[in-house]
């Protein structure tokens, strides 16, 4: 479970925060006292963490910079501040992201797992289900010693599908990470990938791979 | 100044002496003063006269126009009385004081009103932070409720954001120098970053987006780019017809970048359309769907401007508005 620091002076954001990421299964640490928080970050260790730059008393950039001399840990800052100055300052003191508030929180989660992903080291083995293997780098999906070549989008439904395996997976959802992947389709264009997909998958024999559920969306 | 103005200015002062002149001779001549001294004493009078008046004339102009070079020069024109150098006679004197005491109240005038202005645009500034914390916590809070009171709050709090957000960059474009930053910023990112922003909304209304060719790169500040096109954005969401689609395109046009965002939307008539970056202006389409500020492509407009990109529009009544930003092959010029 990725250790999440909340680094935040409003209660309200920061209790809200921490139960948002506790829900999306990832173990928030709220901070309510600002002093020393270089020793409290080395003593927790956490994966990842997020700053506000508006910290009471304190600035949150020459906090970064003092974290940075001695960690690794990726920063994301969070600041209510849109200013592109403020931006380049944080990014090149070494903070990994920079959101403005009021952000969206589906936007903040997809920044929260992409710096992740960055950081942690990316495991070899290739996402398999169901006999099928799904290759990202290369694009392409093997099953029963055959192996397609897949569009970006056919590749991140499949993507999406595989990394919830099992679940119902809604087409809002699939949408929304569609999306976020920068795949901006609408409902229509997501049923003929779908039904493009399903037939590429038959022609290397896994006819109804992808279950569809009435109502609810798709599964594996 | 002219001759003719100069005489015309004097010329009672010279009839006067013509006068007086006149009255002098007939008065010598009467008391039998000779032909020839009397010719003499005229021809010194008039040689007199002509030398001192020209001299005038030439001080007077060459005077004027020193003034007038001081005036071109300066570009707060009514700090004219205190770059002037100190008159020599009594009677400009004064009038210099009076002209120099009505300037400063002048001075006094313009630097409490930029004064308060600024106070004015600093509190807006602060006033749309602080409200950010709770429309974050907002936003975070309506994640727990049901999922459709969670969307609906969701819609009500992004409305209020963009309102927000639009008061912010209207207060900053008094003194965009303060927080505008030009570099070169790849197209995606930008066009990326403020499609992610109105992600939900575009969804929801079941648009599609086509990019192309954004891998060239602008000089931009990235903030205000990603705000002019989240304000196109939500135009195009507003004013969307059925299966929306927005294509959002980028070429190169000599050394220039040009960005045209183009939907499918209900358009603009032709009679509204060169009014739509005004001030204030809402069109027959913004007044029938309300909620519309008249502000967010006049905005669009100025922001283009400080970082001398270009955005033109074109439309037509049910077949989609076209938006086209060109931006500058390098960064503005510094002043």
């Amino acid at each position: 479970m990725f250790k999440i620091m909340i680094i935040e002076d409003e209660p309200a954001i920061r209790e809200e925060l921490a139960l948002l990421l506790k829900n999306e299964g990832y173990q928030p640490i709220p901070i309510s006292v600002f002093e020393n928080i270089p020793t409290r970050v080395s003593e927790i260790s956490p994966d990842l963490i997020l700053l506000d730059l508006g910290l009471p008393g304190r600035d949150g950039l020459s906090l970064c910079a003092e974290l940075r001399r001695n960690l690794e840990t990726p920063i994301i800052f969070v600041t209510s501040h849109n200013s592109s100055w403020e931006e380049l300052h944080a990014l090149s003191l070494g903070g990994d992201d920079y959101i403005t508030k009021p952000y969206h929180v589906p936007v903040l989660l997809a920044r929260i797992k992409s710096v992740l992903r960055r950081s942690v080291p990316k495991s070899e083995a290739l996402p398999c289900v169901n006999g099928l293997t799904l290759n990202p780098v290369k694009g392409c999906a093997s099953a029963n010693g055959q192996t397609i070549e897949l569009t970006r989008n056919e590749l991140q439904i499949l993507a999406c599908l595989m990394a919830r395996a099992g679940e119902i997976v809604s087409r809002s959802d699939l949408t929304e990470a569609l999306w976020n992947s920068q795949i901006y389709i609408d409902d229509n264009t997501l049923s003929v990938n779908m039904t493009r997909l399903r037939a590429r998958l038959e022609s290397i024999g896994l006819p109804d791979f992808i279950k569809t559920r009435r109502g609810m969306g798709y599964q594996l | 100044m002219k001759i003719s103005e100069f005489i015309s200015d004097r010329l009672r002062r010279l009839l006067f002496q013509a006068v007086f002149v006149m009255a002098a001779v007939s008065f010598l001549s009467f008391t039998g003063t000779g032909r020839g001294v009397l010719i003499l004493l005229l021809s010194f009078w008039a040689f007199t006269l002509i030398c001192v008046q020209t001299y005038d004339f030439l001080k007077c102009r060459s005077h004027l126009s020193a003034l007038e070079s001081i005036m071109d020069k300066l570009d707060e024109k009514y700090l004219f009385a205190e770059c002037i150098p100190k008159p020599q006679s009594l009677y400009e004197r004064r009038l210099f004081a009076l002209v120099k005491q009505s300037g400063r109240s002048m001075i006094q005038a313009v630097s409490d009103a930029h004064a308060s202005s600024r106070d004015y645009r600093e509190y807006v500034e602060s006033f749309v932070h602080e409200t950010k914390a709770p429309l974050t916590a907002a936003r975070l809070i309506s994640r727990q409720t049901g999922p459709e009171t969670g969307r609906k709050l969701t819609e009500e709090l992004s409305c209020i954001e963009a309102h927000v957000e639009r008061a912010l960059f209207y207060a900053r474009l008094d003194s965009p120098e303060k927080d505008f930053l030009i570099r070169q910023i790849p197209a995606a990112q930008i066009v990326h970053h403020s499609i992610e922003r109105y992600q939900s909304l575009l969804m929801q209304s079941g648009f599609r987006i086509e990019t192309d060719n954004l891998e060239q790169t602008l000089y931009t500040d990235a903030k205000w780019a990603e705000f002019i096109f989240g304000q196109l954005l939500q135009n195009a969401v507003r004013y969307r017809s059925a299966s929306p689609v927005i294509r959002i395109l980028a070429k190169q046009s000599g050394a220039r970048t040009v960005i045209t965002v183009s939907d499918n939307g209900i358009g603009i008539p032709a009679h509204e359309l060169p009014r739509v970056f005004d001030r204030g202006f809402t069109g027959s389409n913004g007044r029938s769907q309300g909620g519309s500020t008249g502000m967010g492509l006049y905005l669009c407009r100025r922001l283009s401007a400080c970082m001398e990109a270009e955005i033109r529009i074109s439309s037509k009544e049910g077949g989609g508005t076209q938006v086209t930003l060109t931006f500058p092959a390098c960064g503005p010029r510094p002043a």
